[in-house]
C-alpha cells in the first residue's frame, strides 16, 4: 500500500498534483460559505447552565449588552460646551441603526428623582435640553452626585469624566456600531478624549481584527518560512513542494470545516497558523533527506524512493502523535476547542499524506538538469549547520553527565516556576496595549464606576417578595460587602431606588435615605416612582413587575477575569455565611462571570487533554521502538520543553489565558517529533553499523542537520507574528519559536547524552 | 349603494382632492365634539376601574381603583380623584388631579404608610399612569387646541361608519409625532386610535373593545392600548359607572385624599 502510492506518485506525479489540484478547489470553493462566530460565549456549550440563567436573565429584566462611550474633558467635563456636544452625540447614536434607544443611559437620557416645586418630588430628564450656563451644567453635575442611581455610571466624581452607556440589538453589530460611533465623535466631539469601550465590543472587533491579522501573517510566515528554506536548499522548484503541501493542508482542513457547517471561531482562525508548520516539517525532512543523498544515488527517483524508506515510520509517527495531541482536545467541554482539535487534526492527516505524495511528485517534474547541482553547491558537511552540530556532538559525548546534570537543574527550577502560574483572561487584553479599545479601557475605568457589567440575581417564588424589608435590607449588606471590593465600581439595585425616592418624599431629609421598616412602604414608593413620571422599564431592569425576581447590578472597573472571581467570590462567601431570606436563592450572571466560568472548564479541559495525551503519545512511543526505555526517554523533550515554557510563563507573570492553554497540546505534538526522528534513525542507524560511537557520529549529520533546518524554519518563520496587534498571535508566535528552541536543544543534547550514559542498557 | 360611495371615496383620496372635502375647520370641530364624548360625559361620573397590565411575555398584573370625575367647564377644568384597592399593598393610596386647558394640572398623591400628602410633577404628560401602556394623557385627555387636525376621509369600522383624522403636534411632543383617529359618526367616541412615533412608525394603539349605553350615555367600557413598539398591552374595564350623581367639588381637596368620601368608596 505504502510502497504502491509513492511508486504512484514517482510514475504518474501529474496525476498525483492534478487529482490534489481538484480537491484542493472543492475545498477552496467552501470558503464564500464562511460563518463567522467571534462570541467567548459560544466557548460554552449552548445547554450549559451558567449560559442559559445569562439569557434568563438578560430576558427577566430586558438587558442588552453595551458599547461605552467616554469623554474626558480636562479640567470639567461639566461645562456648557462639552454637555451639548455629549447632548447632540447621543442625539445621533439614538438614529443608528441597532440601538436600544429607550435604554441608551447617557447625561441627555436619563430620569432623575428631584424635588420639585411646591415641596412635590418629580422625575424628569436629566438634561432635558441643551443648556447655557455655567450654573445649569453644575447643578446637573450636583443632580448625579446626588443620585445613587446615576453616580459614577455616567459621570465620574471628579467631573472630569462623562459616560453613555449605549444598550445594542446584538454583540455581532458592536463592531460596526463603534465605527458609526467614532465617526459622530469625531465630527461632534470638540477637544476632549472620546473612547469607545465595552466587552462586547472587544469581543466582536476582535473578530473583525482576527481575519487581518490572518491575512497578513499566515502570507508573511510563508514568506519568510520560504526564504529560509531557500537559504538551506538553493533550489526554488524543489522547495515549491512544502509550500504546496502546507497550503494545500490548511486549505483542505478549513474548507472541510466550513462545507461541514461549523462556525470559524476565535479558536478555529488560528488553525492555519498551527497547520502550517506541522506540515512544513514532514516535507524538510523529505528534502532534507533527500539534498543529502542526492549525490549518492544520482537519480531523482532513487534518492526519492530512499529518502521515503528512511523515513515513513517517523514521519507516520511524528505525525500521528501529533494528531493524539489535538484530538485530545476533543475531550474539553468546550465546543470550539473541539472543533479545533478535531480540524487540525485532520489537516495533519491530510498533510502527513500530502508529504508523501506531493513531495515526490513534484520532484519527479523537475528536470534533471536542473537538479544537477542539487545538494553540491552547498557544502553541508562543512557547513554552519554541520559545525553546530559537530559541537553538539562533542559536548554531548564528552559532557555528558554536565548536560544531564543541567537539565536535572532546569526540571526542578521549571517546577517552581510551574507553581507560579497564574490563570487569567479579559478579552479586552487580547488587544496590545497601544490598541484603542485598550486606552479606552484603561482610561474609562480609571474615572469610572466600570465598563464591565455583572449581575446578582435574586429568585424565590412568591409574587413580591422582592418588596419586603427583609430581601432589600439583605441585598443592600450585599451590597456593602461588595463594594468592598475595589474592583465594584458601584452596584446599583431596586434597594437605591426605594432609598432614593424615600429621601426625595421626605425633602431630601438624608437620614430618611434607608430601607423602610414595612414592605407596604416599600410597594407604596415604588408605586409612588410609578406614579411620578418614572419609566416602569427603568424600574424592571431591577426587579420584575411580578417582584419575585431582583436583579443587582454589580458593575466592575476591571474585567480580569481573576477580579472579577474574587469579586464573585466575596459575594459567594457572603452568601454563605449570611443565609438570604427563605425561599430566595441567590445567582450570579454576566459577560465577565460567563467569561471566568468558560475559563473554569478551559482550565480543567485542558489538564485532562493534556493529560490523557501525554499518557496516550507514551504508549505510542513504547509501541514504536518496543521498548519502555526507548519510550520512556522519548518523552523527556516533550516534558521538559512543557514543562521549560510553561514555567517560563509562570516567572514572567505572563497569565494563563486562552491561547495559552491552547498551546499547551501543540507543545506536546510538537516537541515529541524531534525524539522520534532522532531515536527512531539512531536505532536505524545502529542495526547498520552495529556501533555505538559510528552511529553516534552519524546522526548528527543527516538527521541532525534536518532537525536543526526545522528548529529554524519554524522559530524564525512565525517570528512575524510577534508584531501582531493582537496578543493571542504574539503569543503563538512565541510559542512556536520557544518550542523549536527548547525541544530542538533537549533533543540534540539530552537525548545524545542520555544515550551515551545508557548506551550499554539501549544498545544490548 | 355603500360600495360606490367607498369607490368614490377611495378614488377622491387617490386623487388627493380630499382638502376641499375636508376642511381643516370641519376636523378641529369633530375632534372638539369626540373630546367632548369621550373625556366630558355628563357632567360629572364615578367608575370602578380594573386595569389589567399584560407584559410582552404575556404576565399580567391587575390594578383595581375607584375613580371619580367631575367637569368644572365643559371642555376646560376637570378633577380626579383615584382610590387605590389593588394591588393589596398600595390599597388607600389616593390620588388627585386638578386638570386645567390651560397650563400645567395638578397632581396629589397620599401615601398612607407614612401618612404623608405629596405633590408630584405633571410636566410630562406622556408618562405611564400607574406603570400601564396609558399614559396621563391617554386617561385625561389631551385637549383637542393642542394639535392640527385633517380629516383624511370616512371608512367603515366594524361595521361603523367613521372619520379618520390625522392630528399632528402643533409643538414638539414626546408622546406622538402623528396620531389618527377613527371616530365613530353616531357616537363621537374614537373606535381606534393610532399613534406614531418621529420615524413614523406605529408605536401605540388605541382599541375601543366594548361599548355600551350607561345613564343614556354611550361609553367605551372597555378600553385597549396595544403598546406596539415593547410588546405587551392593557386592557381596562369600567365597571359600575354612573353619570350626573352629583360629586361635589370639596372632594377634590386634600381633606379628602387622607378620608376617600364614603358615598362613592366602600373600603
Amino acid at each position: 500500500m505504502r510502497k504502491a502510492i509513492i511508486e504512484f506518485s514517482i510514475k504518474k506525479p501529474m496525476i498525483v498534483i492534478g487529482l490534489a489540484v481538484i480537491i484542493t478547489a472543492f475545498f477552496a470553493m467552501q470558503f464564500p460559505k464562511i460563518k463567522i462566530d467571534t462570541d467567548p460565549q459560544n466557548m460554552l456549550e449552548s445547554d450549559e447552565p451558567t449560559r442559559l440563567f445569562h439569557a434568563a436573565t438578560k430576558d427577566n429584566f430586558n438587558l442588552y449588552d453595551f458599547i461605552a462611550v467616554g469623554i474626558i474633558a480636562e479640567p470639567t467635563a461639566f461645562t456648557p460646551d462639552e454637555l451639548n456636544r455629549v447632548y447632540r452625540i447621543t442625539e445621533e447614536i439614538a438614529e443608528l441603526e441597532g440601538v436600544i434607544v429607550d435604554d441608551i443611559m447617557s447625561i441627555s437620557m436619563v430620569d432623575d428623582i428631584k424635588q420639585g416645586p411646591g415641596g412635590s418630588i418629580v422625575i424628569e430628564p436629566l438634561m432635558e435640553d441643551e443648556i447655557e450656563t455655567d450654573e445649569e451644567a453644575q447643578h446637573i453635575f450636583q443632580r448625579i452626585m446626588n443620585n445613587p442611581i446615576l453616580r459614577g455610571k455616567i459621570a465620574s466624581d471628579d467631573g472630569k469624566a462623562v459616560a453613555i452607556f449605549i444598550p445594542i440589538e446584538s454583540k455581532t453589530i458592536s463592531h460596526r456600531l463603534s465605527t458609526e460611533i467614532k465617526e459622530i465623535t469625531d465630527r461632534l466631539g470638540g477637544n476632549a478624549e472620546y473612547h469607545i469601550a465595552g466587552l462586547p465590543l472587544a469581543e466582536d472587533s476582535f473578530g473583525s481584527e482576527m481575519f487581518v491579522q490572518m491575512a497578513v501573517s499566515a502570507p508573511a510566515a510563508m514568506a519568510v518560512i520560504f526564504l529560509l528554506l531557500f537559504l538551506f536548499f538553493r533550489q526554488v522548484k524543489i522547495i515549491i513542494a512544502p509550500m504546496v503541501v502546507a497550503m494545500m493542508s490548511v486549505i483542505w482542513a478549513m474548507g472541510l470545516l466550513i462545507y461541514t457547517g461549523n462556525t470559524v471561531h476565535i479558536m478555529s482562525s488560528m488553525i492555519p497558523i498551527f497547520l502550517m508548520p506541522i506540515s512544513v516539517l514532514n516535507s524538510i525532512h523529505i528534502i532534507s533527506e533527500f539534498h543529502d543523498n542526492f549525490k549518492k544515488y544520482k537519480h531523482k527517483d532513487t534518492t526519492i524512493r530512499h529518502s521515503i524508506n528512511e523515513l515513513f515510520v517517523p514521519m507516520l509517527f511524528t505525525s500521528m502523535t501529533t494528531v493524539a495531541g489535538f484530538l485530545s482536545l476533543a475531550l474539553t467541554p468546550i465546543p470550539p476547542v473541539r472543533v479545533f482539535g478535531i480540524f487540525v487534526a485532520f489537516g495533519i492527516v491530510v498533510a502527513w499524506f500530502l508529504s508523501l505524495t506531493i513531495n515526490p511528485a513534484i520532484a519527479m517534474l523537475i528536470s534533471d538538469k536542473t537538479l544537477r547541482n542539487f545538494g553540491k553547491d552547498t557544502n553541508e558537511e562543512h557547513g554552519m549547520l554541520a559545525k553546530l552540530m559537530h559541537k553538539f556532538r562533542d559536548l554531548a559525548h564528552k559532557r555528558y553527565k554536565a548536560i544531564i546534570a543541567t537539565f536535572g537543574v532546569v526540571v526542578i527550577v521549571a517546577a517552581v516556576g510551574l507553581s507560579l502560574i497564574v490563570v487569567n483572561d479579559n478579552p479586552v487584553k487580547w488587544f496590545k496595549k497601544s490598541h484603542p479599545i485598550r486606552i479606552a479601557d484603561n482610561a474609562m475605568n480609571a474615572h469610572l464606576a466600570g465598563t464591565y457589567m455583572n449581575y446578582l440575581v435574586f429568585e424565590s417564588e412568591d409574587e413580591g417578595s422582592m418588596k419586603t424589608p427583609e430581601l432589600l435590607n439583605y441585598m443592600l449588606r450585599l451590597q456593602d460587602e461588595l463594594s468592598k471590593d475595589k474592583t465594584v465600581g458601584s452596584t446599583t439595585g431596586v434597594t437605591d431606588i426605594v432609598k432614593k425616592i424615600r429621601y426625595e418624599l421626605f425633602a431630601a431629609d438624608s437620614s430618611k435615605m434607608t430601607i423602610p421598616k414595612n414592605s407596604d412602604e416599600i410597594a407604596q414608593l415604588l408605586f409612588i416612582f410609578e406614579m411620578s413620571g418614572g419609566d416602569p422599564d427603568d424600574l424592571f431592569k431591577f426587579v420584575t413587575p411580578e417582584y419575585d425576581k431582583a436583579n443587582l447590578w454589580v458593575q466592575l472597573r476591571n474585567g480580569d477575569n481573576m477580579a472579577v472571581s474574587a469579586v464573585v467570590d466575596r459575594g459567594n462567601k457572603f452568601i454563605e455565611e449570611n443565609l438570604p431570606p427563605a425561599g430566595v436563592t441567590v445567582k450570579w450572571a454576566g459577560l465577565p462571570y460567563i467569561n471566568i466560568e468558560w475559563q473554569n472548564q478551559m482550565v480543567s479541559g485542558m489538564q485532562k487533554s493534556l493529560a490523557s495525551s501525554f499518557v496516550v503519545v507514551f504508549f505510542m512511543m513504547v509501541f514504536l521502538f518496543r521498548s519502555f526505555k526507548w519510550g520512556f526517554f522519548s518523552m523527556l523533550p516533550l516534558t521538559i520543553t512543557v514543562m521549560a515554557i510553561y514555567a517560563f510563563i509562570g516567572y514572567i507573570g505572563k497569565p494563563y489565558d486562552m491561547p495559552v492553554a491552547v498551546l499547551s497540546s501543540l507543545t506536546l505534538g510538537l516537541s515529541i517529533d524531534f525524539a522520534i526522528h532522532f531515536i527512531q534513525r539512531l536505532r536505524v542507524i545502529h542495526k547498520r553499523t552495529k556501533n555505538f560511537d559510528e552511529s553516534f557520529h552519524e546522526i548528527f549529520e543527516g538527521t541532525g542537520r534536518a532537525i536543526s533546518r526545522n528548529v529554524m524554519v519554524i522559530a524564525i518563520g512565525f517570528l512575524p507574528m510577534l508584531f501582531s496587534t493582537l496578543v493571542p498571535y504574539i503569543t503563538v508566535g512565541a510559542f512556536f519559536f520557544a518550542i523549536m528552541i527548547v525541544s530542538g536543544l533537549v533533543t540534540m543534547l539530552l537525548l545524545p547524552s542520555i544515550t551515551q550514559m545508557f548506551k550499554k542498557s539501549l544498545f544490548k | 349603494m355603500k360600495q360606490t360611495m367607498k369607490t368614490v371615496l377611495a378614488l377622491l383620496l387617490i386623487l388627493g382632492i380630499s382638502s376641499g372635502y375636508a376642511s381643516a375647520q370641519d376636523a378641529n370641530e369633530l375632534m372638539k365634539k369626540s373630546h367632548l364624548a369621550y373625556f366630558y360625559a355628563g357632567d360629572d361620573g364615578v367608575s370602578d376601574v380594573t386595569m389589567t397590565i399584560v407584559s410582552k411575555k404575556g404576565k399580567e398584573r391587575v390594578r383595581e381603583f375607584i375613580m371619580i370625575r367631575l367637569d368644572n367647564e365643559e371642555g376646560g377644568d376637570q378633577k380626579y380623584y383615584t382610590y387605590f384597592k389593588k394591588p393589596s399593598d398600595v390599597s388607600r393610596v389616593t390620588f388627585m388631579v386638578h386638570k386645567t386647558s390651560v397650563g400645567n394640572d395638578q397632581r396629589w398623591i397620599y401615601v398612607p404608610s407614612i401618612d404623608l400628602i405629596k405633590p408630584i410633577s405633571a410636566d410630562d404628560k406622556n408618562s405611564s399612569f400607574v406603570g400601564s401602556d396609558f399614559s396621563y394623557e391617554d386617561v385625561s385627555g389631551r385637549h383637542w387646541t393642542e394639535d392640527n387636525h385633517t380629516l383624511k376621509g370616512e371608512e367603515t369600522l366594524d361595521g361603523k361608519t367613521v372619520y379618520v383624522i390625522e392630528s399632528i403636534p402643533k409643538e414638539k411632543y414626546k408622546g406622538f409625532s402623528r396620531k389618527v383617529s377613527y371616530i365613530d359618526k353616531e357616537s363621537m367616541l374614537p373606535l381606534k386610535e393610532e399613534y406614531y412615533n418621529k420615524k413614523d412608525k406605529l408605536v401605540k394603539e388605541f382599541v375601543a373593545v366594548k361599548i355600551e349605553v350607561v345613564d343614556g350615555i354611550t361609553t367605551i367600557t372597555t378600553r385597549r392600548m396595544n403598546n406596539i413598539k415593547k410588546g405587551g398591552h392593557t386592557i381596562v374595564d369600567f365597571n359600575k359607572i354612573s353619570y350626573n350623581v352629583g360629586v361635589k367639588d370639596e372632594i377634590f381637596t386634600e381633606r379628602y385624599l387622607k378620608n376617600p368620601p364614603r358615598k362613592y368608596i366602600k373600603k
